[in-house]
């Protein structure tokens, strides 16, 4: 049997309404800037991470979540002061991934949703570290108490955000 | 079915693998590290310069292998035609210095015959030596056909050698002033006090005839008399070495000025014309010519053979001044 949503007869892929990907990445972009001249509690929120993380497990295809991701990752970087590629390369793999898990597994349970963006999230900030102590040679320290209260935040932003996104779903 | 799964199984890794491919070059565009280097000038510089080194060692090591062990014939060929050329250039490098050498003596002869060109003379190379311990002669390549003649006077620029005693075709043979049977007529350069040199077959010569109350010291010139007629007057016959008061006349040893252990070219004196007073020739630029330059004058004879006793014998009696030899 083939492990793929087009071909998985247990899997449903959702369609969504032209225009709700771009316009919800659009959204995520600017509520992120907006939000992040709000301190730090604010400032662990990861929107655009959480549109990857949905639409990723949405579309279960992993070219189109990779894609999707890598999309969002350059765009957050073009607004922000990292170099073009950080966020890029990270939700690319957050996207990869979330799409691949999404292809096989039910998401739409809240535990499920819950666990994987608390895994997602810790995968995203991996793949940031790597980079940047690699590619940008900064120190930085991967496991602090920090990691997993911004992990908390945004699993909670994601059980709040994810049933919004539901709604704009094409009914199948 | 499950064969056309695997390629597309394998497309969205692929994607992937692409998407983050980009991303990581494009990060690299932007990153500069230290000295302001772009990371991807980095990354590249680091990936081909093992590669490069790689390249030339080995390059480098099959080289030296062919080189070191599988060329050696050829290199042992080389080997053998430097050795070759190496003692053909030695052998030739000696031949030149000796050349040179000669050079340097020719042009001391051609010295002293440009100085005197009233004085006819040839030069002689030196062919032999006396084949006895016991008397001091050599052979030199000139004879009657070059005009030599009897008690003709032998010299080198640095001093007297020695006379002609016997006259072949075309050598003649020379005794030396250093052989016991040698006698020459000399004075001291500064009291003109006069003597008999005598050869006593060994490397010094005597001076005789000369009172004790004579002041003689070390280093002093001792010069020709002219009174043997075979020598001209004032030419250099050796330095005083150490004198000492005898019975009835003094005892002074007398080193020759000329190199009688080293001669290999002379003067033949065709005439008994005295030469000015001239110790040492300056040298020339050019050698002596092979072949007797020299003529004599028409207002002077060849050599004075008739008219004066052979010095082998005796020294020609002076008035008064030069006892005969016994």
């Amino acid at each position: 049997m083939s492990a793929y949503a087009h071909a998985e007869p247990n899997i449903e892929v959702h369609k969504f309404y032209g225009g709700t990907i771009s316009v919800a990445t659009f959204l995520s972009l600017v509520l992120q800037a907006f939000l992040n001249k709000y301190g730090a509690w604010v400032g662990f929120l990861e929107l655009p991470l959480l549109i990857t993380i949905y639409f990723g497990l949405s579309r279960r295809n992993p070219a189109t979540g990779l894609l999707l991701g890598g999309t969002i990752g350059v765009l957050q970087d073009a607004v922000s002061h990292t170099p073009i590629g950080t966020y890029g390369i990270a939700k690319t793999v957050v996207g990869y991934m979330a799409s691949s898990i999404g292809s096989r597994i039910d998401t739409e349970h809240p535990l499920a949703r819950a666990a994987l963006i608390f895994l997602f999230f810790h995968v995203h900030q991996a793949v940031l570290t790597v980079i940047e102590r690699a590619l940008l040679d900064r120190p930085v320290a991967f496991f602090s108490s920090k990691l997993l209260i911004a992990a908390l935040i945004n699993t909670a932003a994601g059980l709040l955000l994810f049933p919004l996104l539901d709604r704009l779903r094409k009914p199948s | 079915m499950s064969m056309m799964e695997l390629p597309s199984r394998q497309r969205p890794l692929t994607l992937l693998a692409i998407v983050i491919g980009l991303q990581v070059l494009l990060l690299a565009f932007q990153i500069k590290r230290d000295h302001d280097v772009r990371l991807v000038r980095v990354w590249a510089v680091d990936i081909l310069t093992p590669l490069q080194r790689s390249g030339t060692w080995m390059i480098s090591s099959v080289h030296a292998v062919w080189a070191h062990y599988i060329d050696l014939r050829r290199t042992g060929v080389e080997n053998d035609r430097l050795h070759s050329e190496l003692g053909r250039l030695q052998l030739r490098n000696r031949e030149l210095e000796s050349r040179a050498v000669e050079a340097d003596r020719l042009a001391l002869l051609l010295g002293f015959h440009t100085a005197n060109p009233d004085v006819p003379m040839v030069a002689a190379q030196v062919i032999g030596a006396n084949a006895d311990a016991s008397s001091r002669t050599i052979f030199i390549n000139r004879g009657d056909t070059d005009r030599l003649r009897k008690n003709m006077a032998v010299i080198t620029p640095d001093g007297i050698v020695g006379k002609v005693v016997e006259v072949y075709q075309d050598t003649s043979q020379v005794l030396l002033i250093t052989d016991r049977e040698s006698g020459v007529g000399a004075l001291f350069s500064g009291s003109r006090t006069h003597g008999v040199i005598k050869g006593m077959s060994e490397p010094y010569l005597l001076m005789d005839y000369v009172i004790n109350e004579e002041k003689v010291a070390p280093g002093q010139e001792i010069l020709t008399s002219g009174e043997d007629q075979i020598f001209p007057k004032d030419l250099l016959i050796g330095t005083v070495v150490r004198s000492k008061n005898g019975n009835p006349f003094s005892v002074i040893n007398v080193r020759p000025a000329a190199r009688l252990d080293r001669l290999e070219e002379v003067l033949v004196l065709l005439t008994r014309r005295d030469t000015p007073n001239q110790k040492k020739a300056e040298p020339a630029v050019a050698p002596v010519p092979a072949t007797g330059a020299a003529t004599p004058s028409a207002a002077t004879p060849v050599a004075p053979v008739t008219t004066t006793p052979p010095a082998t014998k005796s020294i020609s009696k002076p008035p008064a001044t030069t006892p005969e030899r016994p």
